[in-house]
């Protein structure tokens, strides 16, 4: 076999291969948003003077606006959203404004399969951005993880703790902290300004992402606590055996007792036909 | 010996009768008995649970939610109570010890909190199917409904139904986190090895809450 052969049989012969080994496509490993090829995103309004808005977003080069969240006020952070991966913009209008009208502020926003963001309109009126967050998913095994948007006009300036742990000093006005691993359970929350301090608790479960929001309330600061993600504290290990195969398809049965049973046939009819052929030869013979 | 003739004769014949049958008896068995396979669902065969349907916040509250008691699949005919199910002391996930009962892991997320949730069932008992046994025939967008101990409902949508042999399961992207409120569901599948008893893959079924 020449070279020019083996070539030309390599490809057929990797896929008898593949075939005989029995590599089945299911096998390759994909996350629950792989499979569909889906990340997320969420959208959120976080600029305290800004009246109301509406937010569209598009898939990139599509005018019709794939989601549209109306009269959406300071301080709602929508659910996320299950989206094919790839490019969309995000657009805000002022509320009850015409779909076509031109919007107040856009942002473009990659979204990767698997990956979660939020898209928060952050800043003053007179300065308001839209800002896209990359939002974590997963925390270190038996932790839970934090960080802090701070979205007060009126105490620009804040240090956010949880029980002992600082979560962010010295935050200013729209800007967001770094997650950081915090010990699960419920712990208090103190939010410090030079305008005062807040209180209030949380409840970090064990594999859980939070988002905590310091708002401007009706009566000094509020803490918003966004679940942002949650895993389980102890994945089980494994799959899992959920069958005793009682509707499972049967093999071929064994072919040994046909094979027996036709060659004691052959034997009985060869010993029946030879007989005959003795007695024949035997009558010719008288 | 002409009394010997009918006798060599019937010989012959039986031995041809027998050579017949043996070798019909193996062409017949060469075949495998194909699993028990249901008609295709294209009606519902069971309606749809009726329940007030909470949607998942818009404001940035996340809402608490209560345990789970059943599961509906209307589609697949699918109705039945949830048991709570932990870990072995290996780790592993508990399985209902009832065939015919789906359970939940109470280490997982309450189905309609952010998070996966895990409900797994039984395919088949030794003699016939389990509560599982249809899931396989699941396709993305069909429905899944969880009714939760307060009485509220909430309502899944498939979004992808995976094959994965055992010994590659896939345990981060089943179980790993999320960001919204999910359902796995799984059970066995795929080839069965008789010497072991044991299913050689997990059928997971990937859903998403509707908001």
């Amino acid at each position: 076999m020449n070279f020019w052969n083996v070539s030309r049989k390599l490809p057929m012969l990797l896929a008898t291969s593949a075939l005989l080994l029995g590599i089945p496509a299911a096998a390759t490993a994909y996350a629950s948003s792989a499979t569909t090829g889906t990340g997320w995103i969420r959208l959120a309004h976080l600029s305290p003077n800004t009246p109301a808005v509406d937010v569209y977003l598009y898939s990139f080069g599509n005018s019709s606006a794939m989601i549209v969240l109306h009269h959406v006020a300071y301080g709602t952070v929508s659910p996320y959203e299950s989206v094919p991966a790839g490019d969309y913009s995000v657009a805000m209008r002022a509320a009850g404004a015409s779909a076509t009208s031109q919007p107040v502020l856009s942002t473009s926003v990659t979204i990767a399969t698997g990956h979660a963001y939020t898209v928060a309109g952050l800043g003053p009126e007179s300065g308001l951005r839209l800002q896209v967050l990359e939002d974590k998913l997963t925390t270190a095994p038996g932790q839970a993880e934090v960080r802090v948007i701070q979205a007060s006009l009126k105490q620009q300036v804040v240090t956010v703790t949880l029980g002992s742990t600082v979560l962010a000093s010295d935050l200013k006005f729209a800007s967001v902290s770094d997650y950081q691993p915090v010990s699960p359970g419920t712990q208090s929350v103190t939010v410090s300004s030079s305008g005062g301090d807040a209180h209030s608790s949380v409840t970090l479960a064990v594999g859980t992402v939070h988002t905590l929001v310091v708002l401007d309330g009706a009566s000094g600061l509020e803490v918003v606590n966004l679940e942002d993600a949650s895993g389980m504290g102890k994945p089980p290990l494994g799959g899992v055996t959920t069958g005793f195969g009682g509707t499972a398809p049967h093999g071929p049965g064994s072919p040994v007792p046909w094979l027996a049973a036709i060659a004691a046939g052959c034997m009985l009819a060869l010993t029946g036909g030879l007989r005959l052929r003795r007695n024949r030869q035997l009558h010719a013979g008288v | 010996m002409p009394t010997r003739r009918p006798a060599a004769a019937l010989a012959l014949a039986a031995g041809l009768v027998v050579i017949a049958g043996g070798t019909a008896g193996l062409l017949l068995t060469r075949h495998s008995t194909p699993a028990m396979r249901p008609v295709a669902a294209g009606v519902s065969a069971l309606p749809a649970p009726t329940g007030s349907i909470v949607a998942p916040p818009q404001s940035a509250a996340p809402r608490p939610v209560a345990a789970p008691v059943s599961l509906a699949i209307p589609l697949i005919g699918v109705q039945t109570q949830l048991i709570t199910l932990g870990l072995t002391s290996a780790g592993e996930l508990q399985v209902p010890s009832s065939t015919s009962v789906a359970g939940w892991y109470t280490g997982s997320p309450r189905p309609g909190a952010i998070g996966p949730a895990v409900i797994v069932g039984h395919i088949d008992s030794l003699t016939g199917p389990g509560v599982f046994y249809r899931l396989p025939e699941l396709r993305p967008g069909d429905k899944v409904y969880v009714k939760r101990a307060d009485g509220t409902l909430v309502e899944f949508r498939v979004t992808s139904v995976q094959t994965y042999l055992k010994d590659r399961f896939p345990t981060e992207d089943v179980y790993g986190p999320v960001p919204d409120p999910e359902l796995r569901l799984i059970t066995c599948g795929g080839a069965f090895d008789a010497a072991t008893g044991h299913y050689l893959s997990n059928i997971v079924v990937y859903a998403t809450a509707v908001s």
